[in-house]
């Protein structure tokens, strides 16, 4: 397929409204793919590798918007283009502003001429720049870039660009391509969601629902080393688990890193929730599996930092292991990590997915025998609230996070936030915070701000505590820009400066030093609650209040 | 078998030839001496290099192909003073290079060849106007005109006879050019063509300022420049496709 033809389809895409009929065009894309069924598929999404697989481009922004000026021609620098981008809201319409091709390649004077990009061979050429590491492999990529953005005419730069930064945003999400993998292929919906919740790889389940139909899809099973999403959880109360289940599996939850153990008899893999491959930072946890596990499986767990004493230190511990690349032994001295295991997908060439959580549990114990059964959670099945409400205290009393609540019947559905699996988590208090900074949207918010930076009072002013983007609808998002818009102060592309005059109601989890924000402190998993319509910038929480509650968490 | 022993400096200057373009690349070993050729990865700039076996002070192999990291081959030829000598050797069975400075030993892992981006075929071109020109003289027009552009229009005028430079930026331009007498030989015609300043940059560094360039000009067409290096035992030949001079 010409990557014209296949940006001339997802500017139909995106331009189409309703969601049934861009489930009908996505179909009609992925039926005339042909050969390039697998890349089609990746491309609609906006990825160039498989959920699966946590290869990236690594190409900045910055490198992006040079690659761009170089191919836009004379005299334009990566400074235009960022003020485009502040003009326009999103790379893809600043790409397909300009005039590329003004280069020519030399293919052009050896006979035959340049011929126009296919899908195939930008796919080869990102696999090619995701490739290019080491030194001077930034030029590279600028040049590789450079060059498929020289060759792109305005649509197809469009979407090229918003393929390199992963902001493809035409409105197509993995239910769409499941739906329209479905139809395109005739095969049943069902079929495809559970070939994709095995696999994770949308290109090969279309492929294989094209190629072998509905048998094919059911041979795709789990593989120990490919690593499927999370079973995820939702916030809800003993009250809501013990209406909807008989009784409820109860477990401590643990302030921790998830993390998916793929062994496979010999070798250890680890991957984190997005399914990155966390093997590396985390030897002891390899070890570990190493050395008490005989057959291959795939476990889901927690990893938790501990000190000397055994007790749990906060999540943070954890994230700097995992983002440790370098000197992993010596942070490796300094936080030690424990392997908190509770559920079990696979084991032996057996896919559990289907089975209940107590039978997988029970699974879970057994692999681990004899000696490692001490990093398996403890599964307390109850159906009485006070009983529920005593693994609670004595979670929280050994410094945990809290409770997990799960229906014990319940399957493993990965990826799904669905009511089986529940958080029961104490609530804190909430901060009443200043805005003093925002960005301006992308794409269909274009026009909003969005992302709201908070801050709170000190005796001379305002220190910076986090960024706020989410719990936020699209309506008060218009409400709060048109209340914030007068305040504005200042601008620098999509940034803007706030004069303090707001005061918003900022829900959060936990309050952790970070060199990030000015007053030493970040609020983990922000959320907007309200605007203190009440409250005058003067009345705001103060820094103070915000080190008491850290001196009490 | 290959087994060469090659002045560091004759060594450092080939490998510049090409690094300019690409970081890999791959070398052919032919029983008269070495060849690389390679392309940039946009297809715009092109290096052809041959180096004889005079250039070496020994020089011994039965043919073969190898790849390269030229990063990695410039960072150890760089620890050698430039009088001194470096010895490469191939293992066959371990494809690595051997390289020895005095008492220093580095082995280099060699690159598949396969996995290096395929070497392009050259263009042939017949190009009406040529210039022979002083390196440091390039160096000039293209350090004048990167005082104001990111591209450069080189040129001859036909009429008078000579060669020319411009460059035009958002509110400067550059005009630069040398006639009969400043040039070591012009042969004219009509020949006029913009090129991005960034590649012309690179392959300015690698060209000698003392070398004696014969730079090949069309009409919207590539410009071809030849210059010798290590003595006349190397020559090395620079490619370049032009923009389009529209408006």
């Amino acid at each position: 397929m010409e990557f014209a033809e296949f940006a001339a389809r997802a500017e139909e895409i995106e331009a189409e409204p309703a969601d049934l009929e861009i489930v009908a065009l996505v179909r009609d894309l992925l039926a005339s793919a042909d050969d390039d069924l697998e890349t089609v598929t990746r491309f609609v999404q906006g990825r160039v590798f498989p959920a699966h697989d946590s290869t990236t481009l690594d190409i900045g922004p910055s490198l992006c918007y040079e690659a761009i000026a170089k191919a836009a021609g004379r005299n334009v620098s990566a400074a235009d283009v960022e003020d485009r981008l502040a003009e326009y809201g999103e790379i893809g319409a600043v790409a397909a502003s300009y005039d590329f091709g003004g280069q020519q390649g030399l293919a052009a004077f050896g006979g035959g001429g340049q011929s126009a990009l296919t899908v195939g061979e930008v796919d080869e050429t990102l696999q090619d720049l995701a490739a290019a590491a080491g030194s001077g492999s930034q030029d590279k990529k600028l040049d590789i870039l450079f060059g498929l953005f020289n060759r792109a005419e305005s649509p197809e730069a469009r979407y090229l660009a918003r393929l390199v930064l992963s902001e493809m945003r035409i409105g197509v999400g993995e239910g769409t391509v499941r739906d329209a993998t479905a139809e395109a292929f005739d095969v049943p919906v069902d079929a495809v969601a559970r070939a994709l919740q095995v696999s994770n790889d949308y290109g090969h389940v279309a492929a294989v629902a094209r190629e072998e139909g509905e048998g094919g899809l059911e041979d795709i099973h789990l593989e120990v080393g490919r690593p499927v999403q999370a079973m995820l959880a939702q916030a809800g109360t003993v009250t809501d688990a013990l209406d909807d289940w008989e009784a409820a599996a109860v477990e401590t939850k643990f302030d921790g890193a998830r993390v998916q153990v793929h062994y496979d008899g010999e070798s250890v893999s680890l991957y984190s929730r997005n399914m990155e491959d966390v093997t590396d930072p985390l030897p002891e946890i390899v070890a570990f599996v190493e050395d008490h596990l005989s057959a291959p499986v795939i476990l889901d767990g927690e990893v938790v930092a501990v000190d000397e004493d055994g007790d749990p230190l906060p999540f943070q511990e954890v994230l700097r292991r995992f983002r440790r690349k370098h000197d992993v032994a010596k942070t490796a001295e300094d936080v030690e990590l424990e392997l908190n295991a509770f559920d079990c997908l696979h084991a032996d060439g057996e896919d559990l997915l289907d089975a209940p959580l107590t039978d997988r549990h029970d699974r879970l114990e057994s692999v681990l025998e004899p000696d490692g059964t001490a990093a398996v959670s403890t599964l307390t099945i109850s159906d009485d609230a006070d009983g529920i409400a005593a693994v609670e205290a004595d979670a929280l009393d050994a410094g945990h996070e809290g409770i997990m609540l799960k229906n014990p019947d319940a399957a493993y559905t990965p990826g799904d936030r669905g009511k089986n699996w529940l958080k029961r988590k104490p609530d804190v208090e909430t901060l009443d915070l200043v805005v003093t900074g925002a960005e301006w949207g992308e794409g269909r918010r274009a026009t909003f701000l969005g992302t709201f930076e908070l801050s709170v009072r000190t005796s001379d002013g305002y220190e910076t505590i986090g960024k706020v983007a989410t719990g936020i609808t699209d309506e008060e998002l218009a409400d709060l820009t048109d209340r914030l818009e007068p305040h504005i102060l200042a601008e620098d592309g999509t940034d803007v400066d706030i004069d303090p005059a707001v005061v918003f109601e900022v829900g959060y989890e936990e309050i952790q030093t970070s060199p990030t924000y000015s007053s030493g402190y970040a609020l983990r998993f922000p959320r907007f609650l309200s605007v203190r319509e009440d409250k005058a910038v003067d009345d705001a929480d103060s820094l103070e209040r915000v080190e008491r509650l850290v001196d009490g968490q | 078998m290959f087994n060469a022993i090659v002045s560091a400096d004759t060594l450092r200057t080939t490998l510049d030839s090409v690094s300019v373009l690409v970081d890999e690349c791959k070398i052919h070993l032919n029983e008269d001496g070495i060849e690389i050729r390679a392309v940039d990865p946009a297809n715009v700039g092109m290096v052809d290099l041959s180096l004889s076996a005079e250039a070496f002070e020994s020089y011994e192999t039965d043919g073969g192909l190898i790849g390269v990291n030229l990063s990695r081959l410039e960072d150890i030829a760089g620890m050698a003073g430039s009088d001194q000598l470096v010895h490469l050797e191939l293992d066959e069975e371990t494809r690595k290079l051997h390289i020895q400075i005095d008492g220093l030993e580095y082995t280099l892992a060699l690159i598949d060849p396969d996995s290096i981006r395929q070497e392009p075929d050259l263009p042939d071109l017949d190009l009406p106007a040529n210039v022979v020109i002083e390196g440091r003289d390039i160096d000039r027009a293209v350090k004048a005109a990167d005082m104001v552009s990111d591209h450069i229009a080189l040129g001859v005028d036909d009429a008078d006879e000579l060669f020319y430079v411009d460059a035009e930026g958002d509110t400067d331009d550059v005009h630069f050019e040398l006639d009969r007498e400043d040039l070591i030989d012009l042969t004219p015609g009509n020949a006029r063509s913009l090129f991005s300043l960034d590649y012309l940059k690179d392959m300015n560094k690698a060209i000698p300022k003392d070398a004696e360039v014969s730079m090949e000009l069309g009409e919207e067409f590539p410009v071809k420049m030849h210059f010798d290096i290590a003595e006349g035992q190397g020559k090395v030949t620079f490619m370049l496709a032009p923009r389009i001079q529209s408006d």
